[in-house]
């Protein structure tokens, strides 16, 4: 027992300073601000708008920065502070001291996620603050499109930035199993990128070879769907926030946390497979 | 001894580590196929259908980063910008591309479903028909299979537009617009413009446009029994255009030679004025500017 302590002691230790680390990097905080800046102006990108409604457009606007600074963020950060390590020599030191090499990797994992626990937190306060003032600007304006009340629920907001913040926690487990195999920061950073997109757009392939005749075609792309994490799972901003809408429900939310969990943790498995055979 | 080293060979280790990720993300898949299934049939549902022949065509137009996640709705405006650039250009292929690509990133407005299926059936025929050597070459039968052809696909993209947006009336319309304008087909023009008139949001002028066609079609009995129910359906709204209408039953009312204690008597009070020159019902102004967009209509 005193043992478990002790090991979540030290990954809480490396994951501290794993934190420290990654919030001081100038690359974090320029794409913070570059990312609270695009949300800020969402409202003047407005006016290339062809239809939708601002506070729609507003949201996708958010979510599309926050997914999209998020992602990179995500990736090379997971990637810089694991290879920050490696070409220092720092992870000698620490590997030659009583810490095994799993806790090692999930001390990385847990302060690169703290950094986009940070990251999330920030873009859906600055997001939520704009839908806020925009709203009730509209509700003065047009009060009778708001008899019912707002048409944002803020707290699924949060909700929505838990579920990204789980995307995340995907994203950076796979980054930190790439480069558990991979020699370069390079090498990681793209196959990342391109996991990502496979992960993202795997169910576009699933919908359309669903339908195919059974044959090798149609098995190849169930086994690749299989394989590869389904990311689109977690695009559920609008279902979550807008009122009109039926919300998704509790049991669903819960059942898509437990989905992001559980990869997350298998790619940290997996990662520890790859690094304990790993010579530094 | 060289069967051991032939186990131990680095290809071979490697390859028995893909094997054993590539088999655990297996098995992991089908352990959280439970949990995904049901979760994905209920986000799916609520979620824009995104498919492999929307975008097929438009990869490499920044459909990337379009299709990742967010910024769906920025991506079509921007991409939008782009089609307008494409129809500039005239490329055919591109364009019809680019318009199931915006619709399928963001089906919500109906602007690009109304626009693209106008430069599907009004342009792209002109295009084509001028690259076959012009009116004066192309035989009269080709023009119109091309026109039909045009006016088929924008066809299916209104009926997909209807999908997501099933109770707006401009939608109705612009199918009812196509047959009219395009292809001169008033009879199914008229069934549209009737499908429009019972939409919740329906400008006055699509009943009013479908009393006219019917009067076109010849089917003045009938036509005279709409309008005069119209007429009796409509507010007292100086948009609603009262007098025109009742002017339309009088000249039926001659045409159908309906004897004098017959015809057709206002049960209301004193009629509205008519909406002076120039002035227009909104939905006509802004029915009257997208006609006059800059697509040939």
């Amino acid at each position: 027992m005193s043992e478990v302590i002790r090991s979540i002691s030290r990954i809480r230790l490396i994951a501290g300073n794993t934190f420290l680390e990654a919030v001081r990097q100038k690359f974090f905080n320029s794409l913070l601000l570059i990312s609270v800046a695009l949300v800020g102006s969402s409202t003047f990108f407005q006016q290339f708008d062809f239809g939708t409604g601002e506070l729609k457009f507003v949201t996708d606007f958010g979510f599309g920065a926050l997914f999209f600074f998020g992602s990179i963020l995500s990736i090379a950060a997971t990637t810089q502070l694991f290879f920050s390590e490696i070409e220092n020599r720092t992870a000698l030191t620490i590997l030659a001291k009583p810490i095994y090499k799993l806790e090692f990797l999930a001390g990385k994992f847990l302060g690169a996620h703290m950094l986009m626990l940070v990251f999330t937190t920030v873009i859906m306060l600055v997001l939520g603050g704009i839908l806020y003032w925009r709203e009730s600007v509209l509700m003065a304006r047009m009060g009778e499109a708001f008899v019912d009340g707002r048409l944002i629920r803020y707290s699924d907001l949060l909700v929505f930035g838990l579920l990204q913040w789980m995307k995340f926690g995907i994203l950076s487990a796979i980054a930190l199993f790439i480069a558990s195999f991979s020699n370069t920061n390079l090498y990681t950073v793209v196959v990342s990128f391109f996991m990502l997109i496979i992960c993202q757009l795997q169910y576009i392939a699933r919908d359309a070879y669903s339908t195919m005749e059974q044959g090798i075609g149609q098995w190849l792309v169930r086994v690749l769907g299989l394989i590869f994490p389904n990311f689109q799972l977690f695009n559920v901003g609008d279902q979550l926030v807008f009122s009109q809408g039926a919300p998704l429900p509790a049991i669903t939310v819960l059942q898509i946390v437990g989905y992001g969990l559980v990869y997350t943790v298998a790619f940290i498995l997996l990662a520890q497979l790859n690094f304990k055979k790993r010579e530094i | 001894m060289s069967m051991a080293r032939g186990l131990n060979h680095p290809l071979l280790q490697r390859s028995r580590s893909v094997g054993v990720v590539l088999l655990t993300l297996l098995l992991l898949g089908l352990v959280t196929r439970p949990i995904e299934a049901p979760a994905w049939e209920i986000v799916k549902a609520g979620q824009p259908e995104m498919n492999l022949e929307a975008i097929e065509g438009s990869l490499g137009q920044g459909l990337v980063i379009g299709v990742l996640g967010g910024f769906r709705a920025v991506m079509a405006d921007f991409l939008w910008i782009r089609t307008n650039t494409i129809w500039e250009r005239r490329d055919r292929v591109k364009l019809d591309a680019m318009v199931r690509l915006v619709t399928t990133l963001d089906p919500r407005p109906d602007f690009f479903w109304i626009n693209g299926a106008r430069m599907i059936a009004y342009d792209v025929p002109n295009w084509r028909i001028r690259e076959e050597g012009g009116y004066a070459e192309v035989s009269e039968y080709r023009q119109l299979a091309i026109d039909l052809e045009q006016a088929q696909q924008a066809f299916v993209m209104l009926a997909r537009a209807r999908e997501f947006h099933p109770e707006n009336a401009k939608l109705y319309l612009e199918t009812g617009q196509i047959y009219l304008n395009r292809l001169k087909d008033n009879v199914n023009a008229a069934q549209w413009f009737l499908s429009a008139s019972q939409q919740p949001d329906a400008p006055y002028y699509a009943a009013r446009i479908y009393g006219e066609l019917l009067r076109r079609e010849g089917k003045d009995v009938e036509a005279y029994a709409y309008l005069k129910e119209l007429f009796q359906q409509l507010p007292d709204d100086p948009y609603a255009q009262k007098p025109i209408i009742l002017d339309r039953i009088k000249e039926l009312e001659d045409h159908l030679e309906i004897p004098v204690w017959q015809r057709f008597v206002p049960v209301h009070g004193p009629l509205p004025e008519p909406i002076m020159e120039g002035t227009k019902h909104p939905l006509e102004r802004v029915h009257e500017h997208h006609s006059c967009d800059g697509h040939a209509h």
